[in-house]
């Protein structure tokens, strides 16, 4: 690779202030060569859950181009035209180009969104030795952002970029720079880029749907129930925004997780609260789940329209448009309804009245009922142990047959054990856990793909007992539901043999260690 | 990456300054470029307000890739780099006797530098040498200027003549005409009788004042002043450059 030197980064307290220093340290016949000064809009972007930045990549709209930059160099190695001025894209919808793949390649479900808009204003100057030969360009940047109440700028930030051959020759300036009293030297551009973040108050990789949870295994499992559940109570909150604004899909995926979980272990550890209170507010979030429930189909109908496309012979694609186009009209409907909802003072209520309880929660609460006060590991061990059992017991009740309703069934076991395992993982030994989730996750994505084919020839089963008679349409149909089923079929087949793997010695051997290694 | 080498017998035929334009020309269409001054006087060094580093000279030349890599300076200009020659490059063809296969080392030496540049262009020393031979083998595109004067065009016969025989490939030999006065009779004869020549491109450069005042400006005339006559011939002559490869 052809390679430029390296950008060296420094913040001063103003902008006039290089020059003066710089004269001071220029050798003789060399000059500061003042261009002209320029002003330039930045926008960046990134997903929720910050995709672009754990590749070491901003995402920097300007001059109508969206540049990807290198965290590490903070030299601009991608771009293409991008015209829109809009609060978030998907990469999906940008032209075709390595830019594209790259971004694609972060996050093909999740929407960049804009972060901040920053105002700079750019000096720029060429550091000239005495042939008038330019050694290296100087630039200082200062930054605004826009709609912050001060119209000050919050950083004077210079580059010092050396031409190829001159790195040597550039040195003593870059040094000088350095050790100044008030300048400060920084790393590279991913320092820049988290100092523009935390100005724009934006909480880098502050959302994680994920279960990061640190339990007590001595406190009571009351609280550790309390933990958990205001966790997922969090998370539902922070979808909320773009579920409503209509981000991406996955804000609406989190939600419905975050619900799930909750009524999981509220069920599976049936007993930490009073029973009143428990089948009240179970009854409350199966509602709510309910109420999202068309709308996820519906997406995930639209994520597949492409993989639906490209599995039927090019002259009976066109027919599926309307049918996708009918999904989606039907998906807005299901958004808007999704949306008055949750706007409504019914779901804050709702929402608000759980918080309360959760607060309200105490160690009184806790010696209420019988299970509440055990110890957070003896309730993660057993519990665990009874759901693994359970996934046993009725896994092997399934028949040669294996219809659809006992691997559905089975599903559902799987994922209770899966919840687990995720709630109390921060109460056992990683070398432990991690071995058994991956045992698991294999005989879930199996059950899984099963379940999911099994949905989706439902649907269009429906679909076709329901359209009018368009001939094209219901070829397309059948063409998808024979490679669905074949799919199914081969997911059935494959159940067995996974399943021995799960039921066999060594995963039997893996949960022991599990359970005893954490046991009192 | 395509090698084009300036190369003339005769000293003073315009080699400096089209290999200065034409690589400024490449690095702005066909970004990035190369060019390699092997001219021990550095003209294009010189054109480029740049020279060596005091370590650099004809030995770590000869050393290739590595050491050439670290030497590599860049232009005023984006997606231009230059290898800068160094006054020990005099004895080039001297040192390059000792090695092994001598015809051979230019092209090995830059053979690292191909997944670097586009376009790699040699500006040669006027002579015919062991490191004429060398760059020869190094280059897919000869590119020769001429005057359109007797004596130019005997230079060339006998360059085509050494090819011949030593069992050269001349197809890669594509002559031009340079510094053109079109209002002398000889200049416009000897055009007009060469131009459909296989192998003789029809662009040709005229003789302008702009062109020597590039030693005073030290950047390419195509940069400075992109609107002159030369300029528009250097450009021509690139465009002609293009198609020849296509």
């Amino acid at each position: 690779m052809r390679t430029t030197p390296k950008t060296e980064y420094f913040r001063l307290s103003n902008a006039a202030e290089v020059e003066t220093l710089l004269e001071q340290i220029l050798p003789v016949g060399w000059k500061l060569e003042s261009l002209e000064v320029s002003k330039e809009q930045k926008e960046f972007y990134d997903t929720f859950e910050w995709q672009a930045f754990d590749n070491k990549i901003a995402i920097v709209k300007k001059q109508a181009f969206l540049f990807l930059v290198d965290l590490i160099t903070g030299r601009e190695t991608h771009s293409v035209p991008f015209q829109k001025n809009c609060p978030s894209f998907l990469a999906t919808s940008l032209p075709s180009s390595p830019l594209k793949e790259k971004l694609y390649s972060c996050s093909n479900i999740r929407a960049f969104s804009k972060l901040c808009t920053l105002d700079t204003r750019i000096y720029s100057y060429h550091i000239l030795d005495d042939n008038d030969k330019t050694l290296a360009i100087l630039t200082a940047e200062s930054f605004c952002l826009q709609r912050s109440e001060s119209q000050e700028p919050f950083m004077h930030l210079f580059a010092l970029s050396p031409l190829r051959g001159y790195e040597d020759e550039i040195a003593p300036i870059s040094q000088f720079l350095s050790v100044q009293k008030r300048s400060e030297s920084l790393m590279d551009f991913r320092e820049i880029f988290l100092l523009i973040m935390h100005e724009a108050r934006q909480n880098i990789k502050g959302y994680s749907a994920k279960i990061q949870l640190k339990l007590n295994p001595d406190a009571t499992i009351h609280e550790s129930a309390l933990q958990l559940l205001q966790h997922t109570l969090s998370v539902m909150r922070l979808n909320e925004n773009g579920i409503k604004k209509d981000i991406d899909s996955e804000f609406l995926h989190d939600y419905r997780v975050a619900i799930r979980r909750t009524r999981s272990i509220m069920k599976q550890l049936m007993g930490i609260f009073l029973e009143k209170e428990s089948r009240y507010f179970l009854t409350l979030f199966r509602e709510l789940g309910k109420k999202t429930n068309d709308l996820r189909d519906r997406d995930v109908y639209l994520l597949r329209e492409e993989s639906y496309f490209n599995s039927l012979p090019p002259y009976l694609q066109p027919s599926l448009r309307p049918f996708f186009e009918n999904i989606a009209e039907s998906r807005k409907d299901f958004y808007k309804r999704l949306c008055r909802y949750l706007s409504s003072i019914d779901y804050q209520l709702s929402l608000n009245e759980w918080e309360t309880f959760l607060n309200q929660q105490s160690l009184q609460n806790a010696e209420l009922t019988l299970q509440g006060s055990r110890s957070t590991k003896i309730v993660a061990t057993e519990s665990i142990k009874k759901a693994w059992k359970k996934v046993i017991r009725h896994g092997r009740q399934i028949s040669r047959e294996t219809t659809d309703t006992e691997l559905h069934a089975l599903r559902i076991d799987c994922k209770k054990l899966r919840y687990l395992l995720e709630f109390f993982a921060s109460i056992f030994q990683p070398e432990t856990i991690t071995p058994v989730i991956r045992q698991l996750k294999e005989l879930q994505e199996n059950l899984g793909a099963f379940v999911d084919f099994a949905v989706q020839l439902r649907f269009l089963h429906e679909q076709l007992e329901s359209m009018a008679s368009d001939k094209l349409l219901a070829a397309s149909i059948g063409g998808l539901m024979a490679t669905l089923f074949q799919k199914q079929e081969e997911a059935r087949l494959k159940f067995h043999k996974t399943f021995a793997s799960f039921d066999h010695e060594e995963t039997s051997q893996l949960f022991h260690d599990l359970l005893t290694g954490c046991s009192p | 990456m395509k090698t084009i080498a300036l190369y003339s017998i005769k000293g003073g035929v315009g080699k400096t300054a089209a290999a200065v334009n034409l690589s400024y020309l490449s690095s702005r269409f066909s970004p990035p470029t190369l060019l390699c001054d092997l001219d021990p006087q550095g003209a294009s060094s010189y054109y480029f307000r740049i020279s060596a580093s005091k370590k650099y000279n004809s030995d770590k030349f000869l050393k290739g890739n590595k050491k050439i890599y670290s030497n590599i300076k860049a232009t005023d200009f984006e997606n231009l780099d230059l290898l800068p020659s160094d006054f020990s490059y005099r004895n080039l063809d001297i040192e390059l006797a000792e090695e092994k296969k001598p015809q051979k080392k230019l092209k090995k030496n830059i053979e690292e530098l191909s997944n670097d540049y586009q376009f790699l262009f040699f500006d040669s020393p006027p002579n015919l040498t062991l490191l004429s031979e060398s760059l020869f083998a190094a280059s897919d595109i000869i590119l020769v200027p001429l005057i359109p004067t007797t004596l130019s065009i005997r230079t060339f016969m006998q360059l085509k003549d050494f090819f011949e025989a030593n069992k050269l490939n001349s197809s890669k030999i594509h002559p031009f005409f340079s510094m053109v006065e079109k209002q002398k009779k000889l200049h416009r004869d000897i055009i007009n009788e060469f131009r459909n020549t296989p192998g003789f491109l029809t662009q040709t450069i005229p003789y302008n004042s702009e062109v020597e005042k590039m030693g005073i400006y030290r950047a390419p005339i195509n940069a400075v002043h992109p609107n002159s006559p030369a300029s528009k011939a250097y450009l021509h002559l690139w465009e002609e450059l293009t198609e020849l490869q296509r």
